[in-house]
């Protein structure tokens, strides 16, 4: 009895006041970064009054937003109380701040709208997170469909195939699938049919795959029928890719791989195994393929040198290693504070508006708003991560673990690359970078987090 | 003040609430993380409720250290036997050797047709007999002190 009368008391403490306190400072920091985005059109020399600080119209886009985010904090104080409380302010924060640079950057690159379009995508993307978190209903549900959710991401993906045969086929093209004014990226949605492909076929055969069946010396491998389904996924994901000349996307579904695989059946082996014939081909690659040995080429350039440069180096960092080259100029220019949000000079870094995203964060916002960025990124993963290991069954925790590690991987190239410690690819930085798909795929992974989270509460807790 | 001058103050300001929003972030994860292990440490050890103790006062011819405490259960059987709620393996103690519950606030024993007796002061507990905290328990050769 005496139980029964507190759990219906705790209605007020268990209000997302957690939640709730975690958006005040994203809010503000938003509102903030608005005005002082506005406020550098106006005359550097002038004082400024009252009179020219933005009007409530101007700060329209991003009180939509605010608005947005807290309406879907309320949603989910309604029906989803138990939920991870962590996940939605931080990115909420890393979105709005995507829409920020989007606005910035849009009049340097030419399209005048590319704020109002990523909030666009923004406000998309959260309605689809919520949708999520509402459809998902039984999580199992997705493992009992993994072949056909695999399926599904190989079909969406060969049409861009198709789309990229027709094209020219000695440049990189980017996958892109155009509907109308809209350019989307299935292999955002790809990415995660194969998440939840390898999480439901190795909660499954984990027993056996971890088990091993012939042995090549020392080391114990999988029988033939558990190994071959996985492989083939593995190795039709590649090849698609690499006829794409996406190689970033091969990269990251080959670290998914790797990371699942570990994470499934705990056996180093295996991992070193693919490695190595990720070294392999990677090695035929580079033999093979002229762009690849470019981007290589990059990485090995040496920028800091640069009043010794001879004729052919000032030719390469002019023409291949331009962007690269561009974008480091851009990171040390914003030095520790950074050069002011809206007060640097992004217009020299190609495609700074989705690939170099980062060194535009990087000279407007210094060496310690990046080091900010990069906590934010890594408390994302660590509640990610955390709910993983909290969930009850391992359907569950790979998938969570594997959504996470998505996540990781596409920070962590994307940031190699813009800063020459790896060949440049076109990942995006998630939510970031402008780009539709990539902020939908995003927010379907939040999405799928929250669900797994709220249900290791409802079974933790009691229907309460 | 000229606007550039301001423009350094809210670009800092920037800086200043990113970094206080981690802290944030840093704080209400510590207090969720203590939260999880202290309310994980409580669910690990009660389980059912405890409503009292036996301490071991006499463990007779076993290598039982006296002062050992058993958690009483509401319904708790003491016998050798693994599906007892308190397992002593001991030669003199039969599979299921003394049943004891807690009903309105008193402890009740009862004998559960063992080999050598169970008793609750010196007295046969043959048919049920009440116990309170401060009575000693015979279980065999082993004493115990029933507690709250």
């Amino acid at each position: 009895m005496a139980q029964m009368t507190q759990r219906s008391s705790g209605g007020f403490r268990r209000y997302r006041w957690t939640e709730l306190g975690l958006f005040i400072l994203p809010i503000v920091i938003l509102l903030l970064e608005m005005t002082q985005l506005l406020l550098t059109k106006l005359d550097p020399a002038s004082t400024p009054d009252l009179r020219k600080f933005p009007s409530i119209q101007e700060l329209t886009p991003i009180i939509g937003l605010v608005t947005v985010l807290l309406l879907a904090h309320i949603v989910l104080n309604i029906f989803f109380r138990k939920t991870d409380q962590f996940l939605l302010p931080l990115v909420g924060l890393l979105s709005g701040l995507g829409v920020l640079m989007a606005t910035r950057l849009g009049p340097a690159v030419g399209d005048v709208n590319q704020g109002n379009k990523q909030l666009a995508w923004v406000v998309i993307g959260l309605v689809i997170c919520l949708g999520t978190i509402f459809a998902l209903r039984n999580i199992h549900w997705l493992a009992r469909y993994k072949y056909t959710a695999a399926l599904f991401g190989v079909i969406l993906f060969c049409t861009t195939l198709v789309n990229a045969l027709h094209a020219n086929l000695d440049t990189p093209t980017h996958d892109q699938l155009k509907l109308g004014p809209f350019a989307f990226q299935p292999s955002e949605l790809l990415k995660i049919c194969v998440v939840i492909f390898f999480a439901a076929y190795l909660s499954e055969n984990k027993d056996v795959l971890a088990e091993g069946g012939w042995r090549i010396g020392r080391l114990r491998l999988p029988p033939l029928r558990q190994l071959g389904p996985i492989a083939l996924m593995l190795f039709i994901s590649l090849i698609l890719f690499l006829v794409v000349r996406e190689l970033g996307l091969a990269l990251l579904i080959y670290g998914i791989f790797l990371s699942m695989i570990y994470l499934g059946t705990n056996k180093l082996a295996y991992v070193l195994v693919s490695v190595a014939v990720a070294v392999l081909l990677g090695f035929i690659g580079f033999k093979l393929l002229p762009y690849v040995r470019q981007r290589f080429a990059v990485v090995g350039f040496d920028v800091v040198n640069w009043q010794n440069w001879s004729d052919a180096d000032t030719y390469f960092a002019s023409n291949a290693g331009y962007q690269v080259v561009q974008g480091l100029i851009a990171v040390s220019s914003g030095g520790i504070l950074g050069a002011g949000f809206g007060l640097g000079h992004p217009g020299y870094v190609p495609v700074i508006q989705s690939d170099m995203v980062f060194t535009a964060f990087a000279e407007e916002f210094g060496l310690i708003g990046l080091f900010a960025l990069m906590g934010i990124y890594l408390f994302v993963l660590y509640r990610g991560f955390r709910i993983a290991i909290e969930a009850t069954d391992t359907f569950s925790k790979l998938l969570a673990a594997g959504l996470t590690s998505i996540f990781a991987i596409q920070t962590l190239i994307i940031s190699a690359g813009n800063l020459k410690l790896m060949p440049l690819t076109g990942i995006p930085l998630p939510f970031l970078s402008y780009g539709g798909s990539s902020v939908i795929g995003n927010f379907i992974i939040i999405g799928i987090l929250l669900r797994i989270s709220y249900n290791t509460a409802l079974e933790r807790d009691g229907m309460g | 003040m000229q606007l550039d001058t301001f423009l350094l103050i809210l670009r800092i300001l920037f800086i200043v609430l990113l970094y206080l929003f981690l802290m944030q972030v840093v704080i209400a994860i510590t207090r969720d993380l203590r939260r999880t292990s202290a309310s994980s440490e409580d669910m690990d050890s009660k389980g059912p409720p405890v409503l009292g103790h036996l301490i071991v006062v006499d463990s007779g011819p076993t290598n039982i250290l006296p002062g050992t405490r058993f958690d009483l259960q509401p319904q708790t059987i003491i016998g050798r036997g693994p599906t007892n709620t308190i397992q002593i393996t001991e030669n003199f103690i039969s599979s299921e050797h003394t049943r004891l519950w807690f009903r309105n606030g008193m402890w009740y024993v009862q004998d559960a047709g063992s080999v050598n007796g169970t008793y609750v002061n010196n007295q046969p507990a043959r048919e049920v007999i009440s116990a309170k905290p401060g009575d000693i328990i015979r279980v065999g050769y082993i004493q115990f002190k029933l507690t709250a």
